[in-house]
């Protein structure tokens, strides 16, 4: 790097200026709903010619919009929360115990996160179909935990790399049993690394399309697969507003996830 | 610092003469095998209630494996270890009723020293007064009462390593172990916590065993110093039996300075041995060990047993000063034999002392009831 560039405080500027115009490109056509979504109601139009909350009046008023909505923060909700109950123990398992076969269990955990998720989709309707899970909410959150699992285990193993053994040697010293060290002295110290594998995997769920749109028909049909579909038949502006109510959500969690970071590295 | 009599723990009231002999802790025959390394090499090893052992050697003897073995955080190859009279050989560590204090402290950094202090006490489910009761008095006994409410990070390292020590009495287990706890500490402090560890041994009379590569402070603390060497035990005894009368030349240069001068066995002298070296031959007292003449051997003399001045009754050798350096209380010279070999001399400071210069020819002399005969060093 500093041989093509040299380390000049010209060629780092540069480099940082390209680097933030990539960002607004690859940003700028989610931006655009931002203005559209305040516009015209009758027609997606840019710019708007008038400023109106009428969009978001429709969206909030349509149950077809506000239900998928509160199906997909449902699902994200359970998702998050079963993956956690599964992953965090799981993850603990596998950095700490000595069992024989840890690195074929860690592949099979992060399994889901290689398979292409088409052939997820494809795969999990076809079983599901025998089950009668298809388009139940049940459904959509058990695939759900497949997909969000590596991300917890990811985070929380790495966060466990990096945390003390030598404090879960010494409660175990001062008789404390495996779970009480468990709740105790290394879930304390995981705090941060959970909550950014939980906003992470909140966040996936929340924006997952491909084996929702596989899974889900009228029933249990979720906002980004309702947008999906609405795309192809209908096409409203309201799109414009739901778009950006995402991008509010998914910006506020990005932003927990940096402030979360930020603070361990402050304190590890 | 002053130590205030210990209330907090319901001791086994003033243990009987009889219970001091109790064996805590017993390894028979116990090896520990990494792969190809032997960490550990048939140890057996007794430490008795109530003693303040240390384990000492260089690094890589054997020391944190011994006392991880005993924690229970590994298991021995071979052998067996028996703690307060049952087989503990594979006995969980939360079922050994231990101690410990490692030399990062090991504090939770999530709880307060308040709650650090609390937990032990916690998992064996005591009342909640008691266990500000308890918390309390043992804060006040280490003085540092007045930092409950802080985080460990909040605090110095002298601190932290008081609170995890005070973290380990507060539940009065049977054994406390120590891996080198104040090897983080700098030298004015670790002498200040090297005393207060040993009067909160003297006060509340818990079995310690203290893991140290630090002469120094073995030879302060302990009543028993077992030396390691190579994942056996080289010597055991109190701190001036290792030091009067080691038995190898390791355990004579591993604790103290020591001048080894290396000889033949021949007849003579008044114990009726002598040692004929490359610089003389000299009188010899009786050896712990079978010689006879014609084997080799190697003759000890520490420093501070020899003089310049010579005397009545004083075996010597002639050499040159090379050196001569002042150590505050003692001035160490550095003599040169005709062999190019160097004995080191070590006398009082005193105000009417002769100045020894570099080249002087001098005589350094010891009393042969000082020296020390030792079998010869075999590898290990
Ligand atoms: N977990 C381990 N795996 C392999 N070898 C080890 C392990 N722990 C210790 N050893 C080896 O055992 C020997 C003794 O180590 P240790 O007990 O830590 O020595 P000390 O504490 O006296 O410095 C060393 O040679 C060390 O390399
Ligand atoms: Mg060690």
């Amino acid at each position: 790097m500093n041989a093509l560039f040299g380390s000049s405080r010209l060629s780092r500027n540069l480099i940082a200026t390209a680097a933030w115009l990539c960002y607004v490109f690859l940003l700028l056509p989610s931006l655009i709903v931002i203005p559209i979504s305040f516009g015209n109601p009758g027609q997606i139009e840019f710019p708007p010619r008038q400023f109106t909350l009428a969009l978001y009046q429709q969206f909030f008023t349509d149950q077809a919009w506000w239900g998928s909505m509160v199906q997909s923060l449902l699902v994200a909700t359970v998702t998050t929360m079963l993956t956690l109950v599964l992953a965090v123990p799981a993850a603990y398992a596998l950095v700490r115990s000595q069992l024989p076969r840890r690195n074929l269990l860690r592949g099979l955990f992060m399994m889901p996160m290689l398979v292409p998720v088409i052939v997820l989709g494809l795969g999990l309707y076809l079983q599901f179909s025998n089950w009668g899970l298809l388009d139940t909410t049940t459904g959509l959150v058990l695939s759900h935990i497949m997909l969000t699992t590596p991300f917890i285990m990811v985070s929380v193993m790495s966060g466990l790399h990096h945390s003390d053994v030598s404090l879960e040697t010494v409660a175990s010293i001062m008789g404390a049993s495996r779970p009480v060290i468990f709740f105790r002295v290394v879930l304390p110290q995981l705090k941060a690394s959970i909550a950014v594998g939980a906003l992470f995997a909140f966040l996936m769920s929340l924006d997952e399309v491909v084996v929702a749109y596989f899974l889900t028909g009228t029933k249990a049909m979720t906002l980004p697969v309702k947008m999906y579909s609405s795309i192809r038949w209908e096409l409203t502006p309201v799109l414009a507003a739901v778009s950006t109510l995402l991008t509010l959500l998914s910006l506020l969690i990005a932003l927990g996830i940096i402030a979360l970071q930020r603070k361990t590295e402050a304190n590890p | 610092m002053t130590v205030t009599p210990m209330t907090v723990t319901p001791a086994p009231a003033s243990a009987p003469v009889a219970e001091g002999d109790r064996a805590m802790v017993e390894l028979q025959g116990v090896t520990k095998r990494y792969g190809e390394v032997d960490a550990l090499k048939r140890v057996d090893l007794t430490i008795r209630k109530g003693e303040f052992v240390t384990l000492l050697g260089p690094s890589g003897s054997g020391k944190s494996t011994l006392l991880n073995l005993i924690a229970g955080m590994i298991t021995p190859s071979s052998g067996r270890i028996v703690i307060d009279g049952r087989d503990a050989t594979t006995l969980p560590t939360n079922q050994r009723g231990l101690g410990m204090v490692f030399q990062n402290y090991a504090l939770m950094p999530h709880m307060t020293v308040f709650e650090n202090i609390a937990f032990p006490l916690q998992v064996r489910h005591l009342p909640k007064d008691e266990i500000k009761r308890k918390v309390e008095q043992v804060l006040d006994l280490i003085q540092l009462g007045h930092v409950a409410g802080r985080r460990p990070r909040e605090l110095s390292g002298g601190q932290q390593q008081r609170i995890s020590l005070a973290r380990c009495i507060v539940y009065n287990p049977a054994l406390i172990l120590m891996d080198e706890p104040l090897g983080a500490l700098d030298k004015n402090l670790r002498e200040q916590m090297q005393l207060e560890i040993k009067r909160l041994h003297a006060d509340l009379g818990i079995t310690m065993l203290y893991v140290t590569h630090d002469q120094d402070e073995a030879l302060t603390m302990s009543d028993r110093i077992v030396l390691m060497n190579g994942g056996k035990i080289e010597q055991q005894g109190k701190p001036d039996e290792l030091y009067f009368k080691p038995a190898t030349v390791f355990s004579a240069e591993f604790i103290g300075s020591s001048n080894l001068i290396p000889g033949i066995v021949e007849a003579g002298g008044v114990s009726g041995l002598s040692l004929r070296t490359a610089i003389g031959t000299f009188p010899v007292p009786a050896a712990d060990f079978a010689v006879s003449t014609g084997d080799k051997a190697m003759l000890l003399v520490r420093p501070e047993n020899m003089t310049l001045t010579g005397g009545p009754g004083v075996t010597s050798v002639s050499g040159r000063i090379d050196d001569s350096i002042l150590l505050g209380g003692v001035v160490r010279h550095f003599v040169r034999c005709k062999d190019q070999s160097t004995i080191i001399v070590q006398e009082l400071n005193q105000p009417d002392r002769p100045i020894a210069k570099r080249g002087d020819e001098v005589r350094a002399g010891w009393p042969p009831a000082h020296a020390r005969l030792l079998p010869p060093s075999v590898p290990h």
